[in-house]
């Protein structure tokens, strides 16, 4: 449901050290004309003093609803309905994750929770990457990895310190893991806000924006535990049962290991795009408008995740194509 | 404004709306308690107001940022805010600082007597008479709620995965614990102190029987439950979170185990908010998400009174001055209706 009144909140993320801070205080200082409340862990980097930010344990809670991998962050709820009551509108919200975290329950947190949901809404998952030391964390460190694969922005910060063949290296291993992100090249976080806070990443029209020919990822990693991506391209319409019960299926039994789904879909017999994003095993999906006249009606789907050879994916979409 | 629209928009109004006085403060109201013949109110823009029928509130600017929680403490209210900080308040303004937690919010407070309560993050403080520093309570997450017994001997203490209850045995508190997976928030003890009841971050609550831990499990609410309150000497717990006010019976040895709760006020589309008993009756106020309030009396063949029209913002306190001749309404958009429960004769 779209409602005006929801306040967008931005979660960044990434690596201690990446730039988190310096991109918080660019957003607590600036003469930007805009109200932020800046929601920051006690475990994160120090030397933020201001009215506009409360400190918050990441609580994450098990949901008792029965979905095995459904966990929120029970202090976001918390807080965000406190800040709801604030006299004064936000104009948005930034929650801030420690390095460690996994991404995956703040997101969840804007799916499950009905009073978040209907208040708030999540704008984008913005990661902050170190330019010099992203290769190596990706190696040592499954949590950046997701972190990555995660985002719907990444600032590739530092890049001052890194040569142009490295910051093609980086920018490539990143494109493995996460097609669809967006990636910025930063020194000092210098990003302009616009491009940060208030994107509308999550509404499912901007699932519109995925580029075909861009997901065309080839997928020679070196371990089963890598994150990576598959897309694929349907020119026959598809069925809406058959992929009804594929997908609800896919997610119910594989949904831990799908981080990230979206999709453009084209049913047979129906004049509108169907559009669907998911974190997890959660998804949001609706019809999105009659097809653009003159261009393809083709379906487009894809996935990032750990282990998504096993999946039985490309045959799986296959099967969903109408007779 | 045409004086037959206005005639026309005076006859929409309730009986209460009519000889009552609406105030629009501006701010969410957050919280409201009575303290003798005044109610005092929070608001989202850290004021405490003191409202008394025939006159203007007094306004205390209190907190920088939301009044999060309140409750009455001898002629006083205990505030905590999302400026850190407890505060006693009197209604000629006066505040005293009782505690500041800087940068952490004061989620909750609770009081039985002298003692003062209150939980910032996972650790519940407390003070009592003549002690300059607080016992503190830790726990394994953020506390979500608070509540004394009738005696002041017990403090529910409610956060994920159940509820601790903290006992006072010769100045000292020992703790027991109610299990049940998911968070829960707001916490009540029953009036005769048999059962506790929470209300969870699902669309349940739950309740245990305190003698034997027997879990009370009641779902099947379309909504989050924001509110209950205590009715009659059943009693019945009366909860909010659903298109009618869901009342619950607590009488005999099972409680509501096995039963169905008595739905009444029912608010079409709207969902209830908040609901709060009328001291004394077998009968419940219901606020809904549109503003509007009903009247009903705990029996589903009764009709509801309708006590305010709609506003367009959900209803979010109710209180009952302690003499029970006054009826406060406030909603998320800050209006106020302040009105005597029975017409003058």
């Amino acid at each position: 449901m779209e409602n005006t009144s929801q306040v967008p909140v931005t979660v960044l993320t990434g690596f201690l050290g990446a730039g988190k801070t310096t991109l918080l205080n660019r957003i607590l200082t600036e003469q930007h004309g805009r109200k932020y409340a800046v929601i920051v862990n006690e475990f994160g980097e120090q030397g933020i003093d201001n009215d506009l930010v409360v400190d918050a344990d990441e609580e994450v809670f098990e949901m008792n609803n029965g979905c095995i991998c459904c966990t929120v962050r029970g202090d976001l709820i918390r807080i965000l309905s406190g800040l709801m009551k604030r006299a004064d509108k936000l104009d948005a919200i930034i929650v801030e994750t420690t390095g460690l975290a996994d991404p995956a329950p703040v997101a969840q947190t804007f799916f499950v929770d009905q009073d978040v949901a209907d208040r708030t809404k999540l704008d984008a998952i913005v990661t902050v990457a170190d330019a010099v030391h992203l290769s190596s964390q990706l190696v040592d460190h499954h949590e950046a990895e997701e972190q990555i694969a995660f985002a719907d922005v990444i600032l590739l910060n530092k890049v001052e310190l890194v040569g142009d063949n490295d910051i093609v290296k980086v920018n490539d291993r990143i494109r493995k893991i996460n097609p669809f992100a967006k990636i910025i090249k930063t020194t000092r976080c210098d990003a302009p806000l616009e491009e940060i806070v208030g994107l509308n990443a999550f509404s499912l029209d901007r699932v519109l924006d995925i580029e075909p020919d861009f997901l065309e990822s080839d997928h020679d990693h070196e371990h089963d535990d890598d994150v990576t991506s598959l897309s694929f391209v349907s020119d026959t319409p598809l069925d809406m049962d058959k992929f009804q019960d594929w997908f609800g299926n896919l997610l119910r039994t594989k949904g831990q290991d799908i981080l990230r789904s979206k999709g453009i879909l084209n049913f047979k017999g129906e004049e509108e795009r169907y559009v669907f994003q998911g974190v997890h095993m959660l998804m949001d999906a609706s019809p999105m408008g009659p097809w653009p006249k003159g261009k393809d009606r083709s379906s487009r789907v894809v996935f990032i995740g750990r282990d998504l050879d096993n999946m039985n994916l490309k045959e799986g979409f296959e099967n969903c194509k109408s007779a | 404004m045409n004086a037959d629209l206005e005639k026309l928009q005076e006859s929409n109004k309730t009986e209460l709306e009519r000889r009552g006085s609406i105030f629009n403060i501006g701010a969410p109201a957050t919280e409201a308690v009575t303290i003798r013949d005044q109610i005092a109110v929070g608001f989202g823009d850290g004021t405490v107001r003191f409202f008394q029928s025939g006159s203007d509130p007094k306004t205390v600017k209190a907190h920088k940022g939301v009044v999060l929680s309140m409750t009455n403490y001898e002629d006083h209210v205990l505030t905590g805010g999302e400026d850190g900080r407890f505060l006693k308040i009197s209604s000629d303004g006066n505040i005293d600082e009782i505690f500041n937690f800087g940068s952490k919010w004061v989620d909750c407070v609770a009081s039985h007597k002298d003692t003062k309560v209150c939980s910032s993050g996972k650790t519940v403080y407390i003070w009592t008479k003549n002690k300059d520093k607080p016992q503190t309570l830790e726990h394994q997450s953020t506390v979500a709620g608070l509540a004394f017994d009738n005696k002041g001997k017990r403090l529910a203490v409610s956060r994920y995965g159940g509820v601790t209850v903290w006992k006072l045995n010769n100045n000292k508190w020992t703790a027991s614990n109610f299990t049940w997976k998911g968070s829960h928030g707001t916490v009540t003890f029953s009036p005769d102190t048999k059962y506790i009841v929470t209300a969870m971050q699902e669309n349940q609550i739950h309740g245990w029987r305190i003698n034997d831990k027997a879990d009370l499990a009641m779902r099947g609410y379309p909504s989050k439950i924001k509110s209950f309150t205590w009715v009659g000497d059943t009693p019945y717990l009366v909860t909010s979170g659903s298109s009618d006010a869901v009342c619950w019976p607590f009488d005999g040895k099972e409680g509501p185990m096995g039963r169905k709760p008595i739905v009444v006020a029912n608010g079409g589309k709207e969902l209830a908010t908040f609901v709060k008993a009328l001291n004394g009756e077998k009968a419940v106020f219901t606020g809904f998400t549109d503003g509007s309030v009903l009247l009903a009396e705990i029996d589903e063949s009764k009709k509801p009174i309708m006590i305010r029209s709609s506003t367009g913002s959900e209803v979010s306190t109710i209180a009952i001055s302690s003499d029970n001749s006054q009826i406060l309404i406030g909603d998320m958009k800050g209006s106020i209706l302040l009105s005597s429960l029975w017409a003058d004769n």
